[in-house]
């Protein structure tokens, strides 16, 4: 390094790493100009300084110099490795890879370069790479721990356990026997309790086992050797000890469900869909009845018996469970036990019993049988909870009964108010929910939670403008505090996305989708740092779960809802483009000269109104930044901020295509995955894709309904096709010709047949009818009557509910939504689709989409639903569409809230 | 209120500039400890073996595949059809015997 100046200007340059190293960069940028003064070209000081400099957020210089200085320079290490760090620090990795590759062609055996180029390869899973680097770097170091553990740990990434576990003892016999020295007892500890995990994890559960025990004084962290051990005592069928020591395990935390799930599996009373014969039990129940006498204070104890107790003897644990909980008024008590409601008969046993408990609590003032009474809030928890019950079985009315006398009894509980949203949305009217959760807000304006509830009800009634108002209350935007995007909050930017492309807005809408996407992409950079860190720290166990996290990261829901949200904007793009400039303006044309400056007029005062309060909001937030710290900290002005440019893209499939790929890499299990790659690849017109959806579709749910639709669509759509003329055509012919037999559905039968047969399989459900009679309209358009009439012929059954003490019918309110768009567009029936309207509104009477006459539409105001808690001073807002924030009164007392906790 | 607010503001940012110092440490230069060299030497020399044959293997199946006839112009319909790389319809093709609806077949499961 610096090889080419003379001594003194040699010993700046070493300064200028080191300052580089010790992130001392004005110290640095000083020597580096010392240098420059003498010697202007030198390559490597131009790097260095570039680099420095882009340290200092001063990235266009950096490039600039790095790229002088390699030019100056192109034989030099130290110029292409700067130029691989500087294309890291911007997250270029294979740009970087390729620049690393470069320096080790001029010096093979540079440590810090493979060094380097291992972090790239662990980030980018180049796994083969990754274990020829740390050899590299064990055979050039062998004396550095490091370096053996990177070895190790590399193997086990790249799937060979068991030589990461001959690495990791060839390294322990480097080791004396007294070691390791006091303050290293936890790393070797953590490095031994690694390598038994990775003997248990390929296949060597008895050595794992021995070696534990032969180690056992030399590992520190106690609760995880005896959970190793216990897990490992499993694995070998070693039951016995297993459950003493799980037993030891619940005396350390009698409120771990995985212990007494343990202890089960060692008694062998461990099932996986929770289903016991009698014996079992009874079994069962002597075994936490005995447990609940030694951990009397553990509330897992008490939960557990729940699942697994049935009938009589479930009725007697649940009301013993439930009555103090009422006493003690646990809100949460509903989502505690609604896991319960999807086990055969339970819900009709708690319904029965919290009825029961209601009655006497009413009559007597006590539960019955007992001659104390019970404070009064104990009637409105019940109320509370019985309102929940009828909530999830779906009998709104009732819920909403209980919840009113609920509120009537006591108008100061919150939860009360964010309960009744809840049905309320459920049941159909968003625009009275909004208003209920604000209501709630109001009554505690510190409560971050019913903030954030009250903010996802006004997006669900499309109220976002009020949303982002309200969710700003609880963000400052500013240097310390963050908006929503920094902090990364996906519900709201999901929910917000969501509101905006069903108002059609698909710019904005896009701009929020994507947003999730950036968070994604922004956690699996932030694994980068902990590729040195983890290695060195020797949290190996945990290092290499993170990985295995960060592997699947892109399965989550959230992702998922974002990219399946971005892709219906892309497919709603490519069906409807956007309009042209110049249609725009013949569109212009066409009007009045005189309307015509005057909308041009409008136009113009509306981009200067909305330059003019993008620049204040500039010019704030700079100044807050440069005042409240030292350093100055510049937040880039996002140039999009409502997505209009996002909505401009030349090729709206490809861009659905990339989230489509990620979709189908990470959630192939997900039937919405294969409904979009069917619908992009469909207009991308690759037959061949869109049969691959075809075929998973099938494999995962043959039956449903949209499964069907697609299968059918597709071979109507082949059958449509021109006989191919070029090779490409021939092969996928060649391809479509072998894998139609293996589509069941279609044996020896037309697509009309099969789409009957189908029909006959599901009469009696709504939705799969109204699949067929859109099929039978696309396959026969002259039969449209007849598809109609499928649809409107159809019966809505009153089913019994468990819970819900009568019958429910059997329609979902969306199904039916979806069902009259279906009517009044692809059928385009409107008559049809008007007496649809007018049948839901009577078995949806809160339904504000089909105008049922308790919904706040009906009403003309969601006052209404509201009007009874008006004592509390709250001002009911009007949410007929009054998107500002309906009093200022509201902000000031927040300020004066605040001012209270000083 | 506002030298309560300045106060608060003042612990704020001390705890904040304390945090983000440690987070700034997460990524500093450290020099690595030291062992000794003569086991490990020892060490060394019982981590290499049994390398050569699986690489033995690897390389006969390199030169099956490579020795198939495949038409090149499928190769250019199956990645454009399906999206992949190009390699690995190759790769595909070359495995199923140049059949390239075998191959397509093999991809779309």
């Amino acid at each position: 390094m610096g090889a080419s100046l003379p001594p003194k200007e040699a010993n700046l340059f070493k300064l200028i790493v080191k300052s580089y190293e010790t992130k001392q960069y004005k110290k640095g940028l000083k020597a580096a100009d010392t240098i420059l003064k003498k010697f202007p070209d030198h390559g490597e000081t131009l790097a260095m300084k570039g680099l420095t400099l882009n340290c200092m957020d001063r990235k266009s210089e950096a490039y600039e110099l790095v790229r002088l200085g390699l030019k100056n320079d192109l034989k030099s290490h130290v110029c292409w490795h700067v130029y691989g760090l500087l294309y890291r620090s911007d997250r270029e990795y294979r740009e970087a890879i390729k620049c690393y590759r470069n320096a080790l062609r001029i010096d093979p055996d540079n440590i810090e370069i493979l060094r380097d180029l291992s972090l790239l390869q662990a980030q980018m899973r180049d796994l083969e790479g990754f274990v020829e680097t740390r050899q590299q770097l064990l055979t050039l170091k062998p004396n550095h721990r490091m370096n053996w553990i990177g070895f190790a740990v590399a193997h086990h990434l790249n799937s060979n356990g068991s030589k990461a576990v001959d690495i990791l003892e060839a390294y322990e016999g480097t080791l004396d026997d007294d070691y390791p020295p006091e303050n290293e007892r936890c790393e070797h500890g953590e490095m031994l309790l690694y390598k038994i995990s990775l003997l248990e994890e390929c296949g060597f559960p008895e050595r794992a086992l021995e070696e534990l025990h032969k180690k056992e004084s030399k590992m520190v962290d106690k609760l995880a050797f005896k959970e190793q051990e216990v897990s490992i005592l499993l694995k070998l069928g070693r039951f016995e000890e297993g459950e003493r020591l799980f037993r030891v395990l619940l005396t350390m935390n009698p409120d771990n469900y995985r212990y007494y799930e343990g202890l089960q599996r060692c008694l062998g009373l461990c099932s996986e869909n929770g289903q016991y014969t009698a014996d079992e039990i009874d079994r069962l129940e002597t075994l936490y009845r005995a447990l609940a006498q030694q951990y009397n204070r553990s509330s897992a104890v008490k939960r557990i018996p729940l699942d697994f107790l049935r009938d009589d003897k479930f009725r007697e644990a649940a009301e013993n469970y439930i009555r103090p909980l009422l006493t003690k008024g646990v809100p949460s008590l509903f989502s505690d036990l609604h896991p319960l409601y999807d086990h055969p008969g339970k819900a009709d046993i708690l319904g029965e019993l919290v009825l029961k408990l209601e009655q006497s609590l009413k009559s007597t003032g006590g539960y019955p049988g007992s001659v104390e009474k019970e404070p009064p809030s104990t009637l409105m928890w019940t109320l509370f909870y019985l309102a929940q019950h009828y909530d999830r079985c779906g009998k709104y009315d009732i819920a909403l009964t209980k919840i009113d006398e609920a509120i009537e009894h006591t108008p100061t509980v919150i939860d009360l108010y964010s309960v009744k949203s809840r049905v309320l949305k459920h049941a159909g009217d968003l625009t009275a929910a909004a208003a209920l959760a604000d209501e709630a807000r109001c009554m505690d304006l510190a409560d971050r939670y019913v903030n954030s509830e009250c903010v996802k009800r006004m997006l669900q009634a499309d109220q976002v403008t009020l949303a982002e108002k309200t969710a700003v209350l609880f963000t400052k935007d500013g240097d310390q505090h963050n908006n929503l995007y920094d902090m990364q909050c996906m519900w709201y930017e999901l929910a917000s996305g969501e509101s905006y492309f069903r108002q059609g807005e698909l710019g904005r809408a896009l701009k929020k989708f994507l947003a999730v996407e950036k968070h994604y992409a922004d956690i699996t950079e932030d694994q980068f740092d902990f590729h040195s860190y983890c290695l060195r720290k020797m949290t190996l166990r945990t290092y290499v779960e993170m990985l295995k996290f960060q592997d699947r990261l892109h399965s989550h829901a959230y992702f998922r809802k974002a990219a399946c949200g971005a892709i219906r904007c892309y497919l709603k793009l490519y069906d409807s483009p956007l309009k042209s400039a110049s249609e725009e303006d013949d569109e212009m044309s066409k009007l009045p000269p005189s309307q015509k400056k005057k909308l041009k007029q409008k136009l113009r005062k509306a981009e200067a109104r909305a330059k003019k309060e993008a620049d204040v909001k500039n010019e704030e937030s700079n100044a807050a930044n440069v005042t409240k710290s030292g350093k100055r900290h510049v937040k880039p002005v996002d140039p999009d901020p409502h997505g209009e440019k996002l909505i401009q893209i030349e090729d709206p499939l490809a861009e659905a295509s990339k989230y489509l790929k990620l979709l189908l890499k990470h959630s192939s299990d997900c039937l919405e995955t294969h409904l979009l790659s069917f619908e992009v690849n469909m207009r991308k017109q690759k037959i061949l894709l869109a049969l691959q959806a075809i075929k998973y579709l099938m494999r995962l749910d043959a039956d449903d309904p949209k499964s069907h639709l697609c299968l059918i669509k597709f071979f109507h759509k082949i059958d449509s096709l021109p006989t191919p003329v070029t090779d490409t055509e021939k092969l996928i012919w060649g391809v479509l010709e072998a894998e139609r037999p293996t589509f069941s559905q279609l044996h020896g039968k037309s697509l009309i047949d099969a789409n009957n047969t189908f029909l006959e399989k599901h009469r009696e459900s709504l939705m799969h009818r109204a699949a067929v009679a859109e099929l039978l309209y696309v396959l026969e358009p002259n039969k449209k009557a007849e598809a109609v009439k499928l649809i409107l012929d159809s019966a809505n059954d009153l089913v019994p509910i468990d819970g819900a003490q009568g019958n429910v019918s059997s329609w979902k309110l969306n199904d039916c939504i979806t069902v009259h768009k279906l009517l009044e567009t692809t059928l385009a029936d409107r008559d049809a689709a008007s007496r649809w309207k007018v049948r839901c509104a009577e078995y949806f009477s809160y339904s504000i989409y089909f105008g049922g006459i308790q919904s706040s539409a009906a009403t003309s105001s969601a006052n209404n639903q509201i009007q009874k808690s008006a004592a509390n001073g709250a001002v009911g807002l009007n949410a007929d569409g009054d998107s500002s924030l309906s009093s200022n009164g509201r902000l000031e007392k927040l300020n004066a809230l605040k001012d209270l906790h000083i | 209120m506002e030298a309560g607010d300045e106060a608060l503001e003042m612990v704020d940012s001390k705890d904040l500039q304390q945090q983000s110092k440690a987070l700034d440490k997460l990524t500093d230069h450290v020099e690595d400890r030291q062992l000794d060299s003569s086991r490990v030497q020892t060490a060394m020399a019982s981590i290499y073996a049994s390398k050569e044959a699986d690489l033995q293997a690897m390389r006969m199946r390199e030169k099956e595949l490579a020795a198939v006839k495949i038409n090149a112009a499928d190769i250019d319909i199956i990645a454009n059809e399906l999206e992949v790389d190009k390699k690995v319809a190759e790769r595909t093709l070359r495995e199923h015997k140049g059949d390239a609806v075998a191959a397509i077949r093999h991809l779309l499961n």
